[in-house]
C-alpha cells in the first residue's frame, strides 16, 4: 500500500510542479477574465468613429429627413441603450455573463456611434456621376461620400395602385458593416413612415399600435415563481459538463503520457523490480486523480466564488458538487484506466493517436448532446444514455443540472453502473498494462489488445 | 545448503518461439554466478522470470525462500538490461524515491544516497536532472538504484554494456563489494572474458537450454588444455615432423607460430617433451582453455555449421575490453 501511495505522490508531485500544468492551470482563468472584461476595452478603443456623408437622390422628397432624422448620432445611441437593455433583461439571471460586462461587449460589438450627414441632391441628379465621389479620397475624412442612396420615385406611392418601389444603395469600399446596416434600417424606417402619412394615416400611431412589450417567461414551480433564467438553465448543465470534461480528461491525458515516457525512457523495468504492474498502474491513477481534483477543485472554486460575488449562489443546489465528486471519480477512472493502457501499449505519443479515437469519440457525445439532453432532460433517450457507460457520469450530470431533475433512484442507478464500469475498465486495463509495457515494437492495434487481455 | 534462487524445469514460449527450455537452476546463497550466452539465448527472460516481470509457461521458481519475487522484491536489487530514469527528474530524487519503492525508510535514505554518489565518484550529481548525465553515468545512478537497499540478492543484468573500461572495473569492485558483504550476486554478460574473472561459477545458456553448469575450477579440470602453442625459432622450420607425432590430431599454422590440437587421452607433458625434441622453439606453451572456447565446443557439438560457430566466436568477442 505504501508503495502506492509513493508513485501516487511522485506521479502527482512531478505532473503538477511543472511549468506547463502551473501556466496551463491558471492561464485558463486569466484567458477567461481578459476575453471578459479586457477584450472589450480595447475592441472598444480600437474602433475608430465613422465620419462622412451620405448622399440621397429622392425623387418622392419624403425619404430624406426621416433617414436624417434615424442616423443622428443621439438617435443610434438611445436605439443602442434599449437594446443594451433588452439583453441585460435576458442575460441578468446568468452569473458572469450580466451587468456591466454584457454591456461593454455589446458596446464593443456595435462600436462606436457613427457621425453621419445626410445630403440631399437634386432630384434629377445623374446617378452615375453621384456615384463617383464614393470612390475619391481627396477631401477630408468628414467630408467624404461614403454611401449613396438612390430612392424610387414609386417607393411613397404607386401611381398605377400597384407593387411600391424602393431603393437602391451604393456604397464605398471597405465601408464598415455596421453604418449600412444604419442606413438600411433609416430608409426603411423612413419609407415605411412616408407610405404611413401618404396613406393619411399617423406615423405615430402605427408605431403605438404595432408596439408590444417583450414579456419575460415566468417559471411556475412548487417553491414559488421565478423569471428570467432561460438562458442560464442551459448554461449551468454545460458548465458542469465542461468542469468534469475537463477534469476527468486532463488526468486521463497526463497518466498516457507519462506512462508512455516511463516506456520508451525504460524506466519501466527498474520500477518493476521495486512494484508489482498492478500497484504501478494503481499509483499512477491515483497520483493523476489528485491532479484532476486539483483542477475540479480550482475551477468548481472560481465558480462558486463568482457565484457568492454575483450573490446568486442559491441558484446551484450545493449538492450537486458533491454528486459532481462522485462522477468525476467514476468518469475519470473509466477513462483514466483506459488511457494508461493505452499508454503502456504503444511505444510514442504518435501511435496512441489510433487507439485513442473511440474513447475521444465517446467523449464527443455529451457535447454533442448538451442542447437536447438539456432541453428534455427525462427522454427516452436522455435516459438510457445516463445508464450507458462510459458516458453516463457526463449524461447524469447533465440531467441532474437541467430543470428537470431525474429521480434519485436513476442517480444511483447511474452511479452504480459506474461503479461497475470502473472495475471493466480497471480489468481491462491491468491485463493489457502489465504485457504491453515491456512490449517494444509494432504498435499493437485493438485486435492485438484483446489477444493480450485473453492471454494474462 | 539453502538456495537463493531455485528453478525446476522452467519452460517459456513466445508465439511459436521456445525463449527458455528444461532449465533447472540452483543458486546457492552468497555465491557469484555469471549467466552467459550469446545474444538471444534466453538470459534476460529467465532473469525475468526469476524477477516475476515474465511468468514461466511450466515449472517452478523460488527466489529467496519464496514462491516468487513479488513477495521478496525489497529483498532483491535488479538492473535490468533494458534500464532507464525520469529524464526530467533529480538524480537525488530518484534515488530517494526507488529506494523509497523499495521499503528503505526515511532518514537514513538521503545520507546513503549521498554516500552512494561519492562512491561511484559522481558527488556532485545529486541536485542535477537525470537527462544531463552521460549514458555511463546515468548506468551507475541506475546501479544505486538497485543496491540502494542492500539487497539480499543481486541481479544484474549485462551490467558492463556501454561502460569504459574505467567505469568497468570501478563497477567490478562494486559487485564484489556487495559479494563481499554476504549478497548473492548474478549477472549475466554474452562477453565471456567478465564473467571469466568475475565469477566463481558459471552457467551457459544456448538457444534456450543450458549447456553448462559449473564452478570455474570444474569448468577447467573438465575441459582440460589439450591446445599446444608452438613458436619455432626459426619460421621456416618444417611442421611435418611434429604433425607426424602420435597423439597429434591436428596442426595449423599462423603468423605467430603453430596451434597443435592434441588427440583425446594424450597427456599433454609428454606431448610437449617430445615436440621440443623435434624443433628449436623460442616458445612452447599449454593453452588454457578459455570460456570462449569451452562455450564454442559445447554448441558445436550441436547442429551449428563452421559458419555459424564463426558468427558466434564474434558475438561472445563483441567488447573485448579489459575488465582488469
Amino acid at each position: 500500500m505504501s508503495k502506492i501511495l509513493h508513485v501516487a505522490v511522485r506521479e502527482f508531485i512531478s505532473t503538477v510542479a511543472t511549468k506547463g500544468f502551473i501556466i496551463g492551470v491558471l492561464l485558463t482563468p486569466i484567458i477567461l477574465v481578459i476575453a471578459v472584461v479586457v477584450m472589450p476595452r480595447l475592441l472598444d478603443e480600437e474602433a475608430p468613429r465613422v465620419e462622412g456623408r451620405v448622399a440621397v437622390i429622392d425623387p418622392t422628397g419624403e425619404v430624406t429627413a426621416g433617414l436624417r432624422e434615424w442616423i443622428e448620432p443621439e438617435a443610434i445611441a438611445g436605439r443602442r441603450a434599449e437594446l443594451t437593455d433588452r439583453l441585460d433583461e435576458v442575460t441578468s439571471a446568468a452569473p458572469g455573463l450580466g451587468g456591466d460586462a454584457a454591456g461593454q461587449a455589446v458596446q464593443a460589438l456595435l462600436g462606436e456611434v457613427p457621425l453621419l450627414d445626410v445630403v440631399e441632391l437634386d432630384a434629377g441628379t445623374d446617378v452615375e456621376a453621384a456615384k463617383q465621389p464614393l470612390m475619391a479620397d481627396t477631401e477630408p475624412e468628414n467630408q467624404r461620400r461614403l454611401a449613396l442612396a438612390v430612392v424610387d420615385p414609386d417607393a411613397v406611392t404607386s401611381p398605377s395602385g400597384g407593387e411600391l418601389g424602393g431603393y437602391q444603395l451604393f456604397v464605398r469600399e471597405k465601408l464598415d458593416d455596421r453604418v449600412i446596416d444604419e442606413i438600411r434600417s433609416g430608409l426603411r424606417d423612413a419609407i415605411v413612415t412616408a407610405r404611413v402619412r401618404a396613406k393619411g394615416l399617423d406615423p405615430e400611431e402605427v408605431t403605438t399600435l404595432t408596439r408590444v412589450p417583450r414579456a419575460r417567461a415566468v417559471t411556475v414551480t412548487a417553491e414559488g415563481e421565478t423569471s428570467g433564467g432561460e438562458v442560464f438553465n442551459l448554461l449551468l448543465p454545460a458548465a458542469f459538463m465542461v468542469l468534469l470534461l475537463v477534469a476527468v480528461f486532463t488526468g486521463g491525458q497526463y497518466l498516457m503520457t507519462t506512462t508512455i515516457e516511463e516506456k520508451s525512457s525504460r524506466v519501466v523495468e527498474v520500477l518493476l523490480s521495486a512494484v508489482s504492474p498492478m500497484q504501478l498502474m494503481t499509483g499512477k491513477i491515483l497520483g493523476q486523480m489528485g491532479v484532476g481534483l486539483l483542477l475540479l477543485g480550482i475551477y468548481a472554486g472560481m465558480g462558486v466564488l463568482s457565484l457568492v460575488s454575483f450573490a446568486v449562489l442559491g441558484l446551484v443546489d450545493l449538492s450537486l458538487l458533491i454528486y459532481l465528486g462522485i462522477f468525476y471519480v467514476i468518469a475519470y477512472f473509466v477513462v483514466g484506466s483506459l488511457m494508461a493502457a493505452i499508454g503502456a501499449a504503444v511505444n510514442e505519443m504518435r501511435e496512441a493517436q489510433t487507439l485513442m479515437t473511440p474513447i475521444m469519440m465517446c467523449m464527443m457525445i455529451p457535447w454533442l448532446l448538451w442542447l437536447p439532453i438539456t432541453r428534455s432532460p427525462n427522454s427516452t433517450f436522455a435516459t438510457v444514455l445516463s445508464f450507458l457507460p462510459p458516458v453516463n457520469p457526463f449524461v447524469m450530470m447533465l440531467r441532474m443540472t437541467s430543470t428537470d431533475p431525474p429521480p434519485l433512484w436513476q442517480v444511483w442507478l447511474s452511479i452504480a453502473i459506474g461503479i461497475a464500469s470502473v472495475f471493466a475498465a480497471l480489468w481491462f486495463a491491468a491485463k493489457v498494462f502489465r504485457i504491453g509495457l515491456l512490449m517494444h515494437g509494432k504498435p499493437p492495434s485493438f485486435a492485438t489488445l484483446v489477444k493480450w487481455v485473453r492471454m494474462a | 545448503m539453502e538456495h537463493s534462487i531455485e528453478l525446476t524445469g522452467v519452460r517459456k514460449t513466445f508465439g511459436s518461439t521456445v525463449a527458455v527450455d528444461a532449465l533447472d537452476l540452483a543458486v546457492p546463497r552468497g555465491g557469484l554466478w555469471g549467466f552467459i550466452g550469446p545474444n538471444g539465448a534466453g538470459k534476460t527472460t529467465t532473469i525475468r522470470m526469476i524477477m516475476s516481470i515474465l511468468f514461466p509457461d511450466e515449472g517452478r521458481i523460488a527466489v529467496l525462500g519464496r514462491k516468487s519475487a513479488l513477495d521478496a522484491k525489497d529483498r532483491i536489487g535488479y538492473l535490468p538490461e533494458e534500464r532507464g530514469v525520469y529524464k526530467k527528474m533529480r538524480v537525488g530524487s530518484f534515488l530517494t524515491y526507488m529506494a523509497r519503492l523499495k521499503g528503505a525508510d526515511g532518514d537514513h535514505v538521503r545520507t546513503r544516497v549521498r554516500h552512494w554518489l561519492e562512491r561511484v565518484g559522481l558527488p556532485h550529481v545529486e541536485s542535477k536532472k537525470c537527462e544531463e548525465l552521460s549514458k555511463g553515468m546515468q548506468q551507475k545512478v541506475q546501479f544505486i538504484a538497485a543496491v540502494i537497499h542492500e539487497p539480499e540478492l543481486l541481479i544484474l543484468d549485462e551490467p558492463f554494456s556501454g561502460l569504459d573500461p574505467v567505469n568497468m572495473r570501478l563497477l567490478r569492485d562494486l559487485v564484489l563489494d556487495e559479494h563481499r558483504r554476504g549478497a548473492t550476486v548474478i549477472f549475466s554478460t554474452h562477453v565471456m572474458v567478465q564473467a571469466e574473472q568475475l565469477c566463481d561459477h558459471i552457467v551457459m545458456i544456448d538457444r534456450g537450454r543450458k549447456v553448462l553448469d559449473a564452478s570455474l575450477p570444474e569448468i577447467r579440470q573438465q575441459f582440460d588444455p589439450r591446445t599446444v602453442l608452438v613458436e619455432p625459432l626459426d619460421p621456416t622450420s618444417d611442421p611435418a615432423p611434429v604433425r607426424g607425432l602420435d597423439g597429434v590430431e591436428d596442426l595449423r599454422t599462423g603468423d605467430d607460430g603453430w596451434t597443435v590440437s592434441l588427440a583425446d587421452g594424450t597427456a599433454p607433458a609428454a606431448a610437449i617433451r617430445a615436440i621440443a625434441g623435434l624443433v628449436e622453439a623460442a616458445r612452447i606453451e599449454l593453452h588454457r582453455p578459455t570460456l570462449e572456447d569451452v562455450f564454442i565446443e559445447l554448441v558445436s557439438r550441436g547442429d551449428r555449421n563452421a559458419e555459424e560457430v564463426a558468427q558466434l566466436r564474434a558475438a561472445l568477442r563483441h567488447e573485448p575490453a579489459e575488465v582488469a
